[in-house]
């Protein structure tokens, strides 16, 4: 089984979010602060610091790299965004009219890399595309009908539909279709007259949580997400009925697609989860992360009973978890391989490490994705 | 700002988030049906118990249970059946009877023993740790973020 | 020896219920403890303490009792970015009520150096705590959870010591008074 590597970039901070350039070299980071950090792999294998980009005046929420057009675009808890471009010497923001009145909780590019979409605490998505005349990014709005908070949104691989979660215990899909960016198109699944803000659907359950995570799966025909109730529940186009996954363990609070039959999920139980489609049914397939039992100090063995008598503690009174990740993983992203067969992702968390997960030789023996 | 009482915000915001379990309304309100449900319910465990079969007794009481967040009458009741029919499981028993239920079962039982738990004068909360620990044994702790994000109290 | 409260308040049913209890406690606070940070909605660029500023319907989860008997219970109230812990201390007779308000009042005017202490308590508790999500990001969860319960253990057991060593104290002072007649 090969080991994920391992970078502790940031001691003692969390990291809020990660993005890659495209062939993986540098790695922008938001390190729970108002800066942006970007890495650069060194030759030791390490990353190394090389620019830190401060323009914002809150917390950084959502960082996003475009892998083709190479912008990052970063949003915070300043209602503000920018868009990043790279002139050869350094970063240039760019800002762009959210018009928002809350904090900004998640950006995306999408697909194509002409729009981009902004989840905000102002109860509405902010979708932005650039406009040529007066040179800087406008936004259309997404309104109605949420109720709360948007903490995550998902771009549909036809760079028309957007997938968004929020905190009124909904996942809804609207249409992001904005006229001189995009052609009218018709999906079987989602609907056919689709003009801007159209609802396609709007999913929850009767007990549910809120949502922590969206995503598209690569065909585009279902959608997927991550509830603060531990469940992953997938749907399959408007009218669906969707599939709900119960785990036993604590809240997961992101996930990705690595195949049409696959899901990766990470969250508060401190490693990333397996989910996938066997037969008509989904499962959990399990943890990637098994932990290694770490060697026990020598406690006497009065003092471990009496633990286990006094605070109902079974193990012995390690300070450090025996996962690879020490504290919740709030991020997840593929890493390497295509969006419908992911061989590598990559997750950041509130231990302030970056860790590259192998999906491949992950251990699951007899697995079929 | 602590004179004004009313919240004015939720007549001028159409958008505002409205949770259904909480209105007369809603579809978890509790109906006359529902009663006539809850009695039959007791009274069938009321059987089982008598005849000494505590699983079934605990699976019958876990059906159907009312909820919503209006404190009525009805859920008491339902609390009464249900605690009747935990409290009468023998201590070895517990963990095979909770194997024995399904996933949403297992998390209407834990919805009852934090239930149970809060009126600690009326039910014993010996009876209700011991249920807690081994429910949690089999479906983790799951089943306890469930009870806790669940707007369907009981 | 630990977990036995030594005077003649124990009996052998409540060391029983001892351990599940705080096994409740600790499985439900690990639960609550999936803190995320949350820009408040109602008001810009703020950060608030959901639980404690409530004005978001929405991020407020169901608070839950656990309760050993009616006089030791532990509330837990949690939300989106924040959780409330009340203890309700046993106090037995009016010695140990007025030991348990000194001892919690006492720490409770040092609430900052806890830095997860409330300064006070919610009515019908004796002492309160608040986490935050900035706590839940520079502690870890689990050690949170342990200091908390290792503090329900220890409370008890100071105010079992310190009602013994009053009560050794007026005994002497009664004694030496005594004497002179």
């Amino acid at each position: 089984m090969s080991s994920p590597e391992v970078y502790q970039l940031a001691i003692g901070t969390p990291i809020t979010c990660h993005a890659f350039n495209k062939d993986r070299t540098q790695l922008a980071v938001s390190p729970n602060s108002n800066d942006v950090e970007i890495y650069q792999k060194g030759r030791t294998g390490q990353w190394e610091l090389l620019h830190t980009l401060a323009k914002h005046d809150r917390m950084v929420t959502g960082i996003d790299w475009a892998p083709n057009t190479n912008r990052l675009v970063t949003c915070s808890q300043d209602r503000n965004a920018y868009v990043w471009d790279w002139d050869g010497k350094k970063w240039e923001p760019n800002l762009c009219l959210l018009r928002i009145n809350r904090a900004a909780t998640f950006v995306q590019w999408s697909p194509k890399e002409d729009k981009f979409a902004v989840a905000s605490g102002a109860r509405l998505i902010s979708v932005c595309y650039f406009e040529q005349e007066n040179n800087w990014w406008v936004s259309k709005h997404i309104k109605k009908p949420i109720r709360s908070t948007i903490t995550s949104i998902a771009w549909h691989p036809d760079n028309m539909l957007l997938a968004a979660g929020s905190t009124d215990m909904k996942a809804r899909v609207f249409s992001a279709y904005i006229k001189g960016v995009d052609s009218p198109r018709t999906y079987p699944l989602w609907g056919e007259k689709l003009p801007f803000n159209t609802l396609c659907g709007e999913f929850g359950s009767e007990g549910g949580g809120w949502v922590h995570s969206v995503g598209f799966s690569p065909s585009g025909d279902s959608v997927a997400w991550v509830s603060h109730d531990s469940t992953l529940s997938i749907a399959h186009g408007r009218d669906s009925v969707p599939v709900e996954v119960p785990t036993g363990g604590l809240p997961l609070v992101s996930m990705i697609w690595t195949s049409e039959t696959s899901i990766v999920a990470v969250g508060h139980d401190c490693t990333p989860f397996l989910f996938a489609l066997r037969g008509q049914q989904w499962e959990v397939i399990g943890k990637l992360d098994q932990g290694q039992k770490k060697a026990a100090a020598s406690s006497s063995a009065f003092k471990m009973f009496q633990q286990m008598d006094s605070r109902a503690q079974q193990q012995n009174n390690e300070v450090e978890l025996n996962t690879t990740h020490q504290n919740t993983i709030t991020c997840v992203r593929a890493y390497a391989g295509s969006p419908d067969h992911v061989t590598k992702f990559s997750t950041s968390g509130v231990d302030g490490k970056l860790v590259i997960w192998d999906l491949l030789s992950s251990g699951m023996a007899g697995l079929s994705i | 700002m602590a004179h004004r009482k009313v919240n004015v915000d939720q007549y001028a915001d159409e958008d505002i988030f409205v949770d259904e379990n909480q209105t007369a309304q809603g579809s978890t309100a509790v109906s006359a049906q529902t009663e006539a449900d809850v009695d039959a319910r007791a009274g069938e465990v009321r059987n089982y118990l008598s005849r000494g079969d505590t699983p079934a007794a605990v699976i019958k009481a876990l059906e159907n249970p009312p909820a919503g967040r209006e404190v009525t009458a009805v859920k008491d009741k339902n609390t009464a059946t249900v605690m009747s029919a935990l409290a009468a499981a023998r201590s070895t028993d517990i963990l095979a009877i909770v194997k024995s239920l399904d996933s949403k079962q297992t998390d209407v039982l834990m919805k009852y023993i934090y239930r149970g738990m809060a009126s600690p004068e009326l039910y014993n909360a010996a009876v209700l740790l011991a249920w807690h620990e081994k429910t949690v044994e089999v479906a983790g702790l799951g089943s306890i973020v469930r009870v806790l994000t669940d707007r369907r109290t009981v | 020896m630990p977990g036995v409260t030594t005077d003649s308040r124990s009996f052998c049913s409540q060391s029983n219920t001892l351990r599940p209890y705080l096994a409740a406690v600790r499985s439900t606070m690990t639960a609550s403890l999936c803190l995320t940070n949350f820009s408040s909605q109602v008001v810009e660029r703020h950060n608030k303490p959901e639980i404690e500023a409530r004005a978001t319907p929405e991020v407020l989860l169901n608070p839950v009792l656990i309760s050993r008997n009616e006089s030791e219970r532990v509330l837990i109230e949690p939300s989106i970015n924040s959780v409330r812990v009340s203890i309700a201390i046993k106090q037995a007779d009016e010695i140990e009520r007025v030991l348990c308000h000194k001892f919690t009042r006492f720490l409770m005017m040092r609430a900052e150096n806890f830095y997860v202490l409330r300064r006070v308590p919610m009515s019908g508790y004796d002492i309160s705590f608040l986490v935050t999500h900035v706590h839940a990001e520079t502690m870890y969860k689990h050690k949170l959870v342990d200091f908390l319960i290792q503090f329900m253990e220890d409370v008890d057991r100071e105010i079992s010591e310190m009602k013994l060593s009053l009560n050794a104290r007026a005994r002497i002072v009664a004694e030496s008074f005594l004497q002179q007649f």
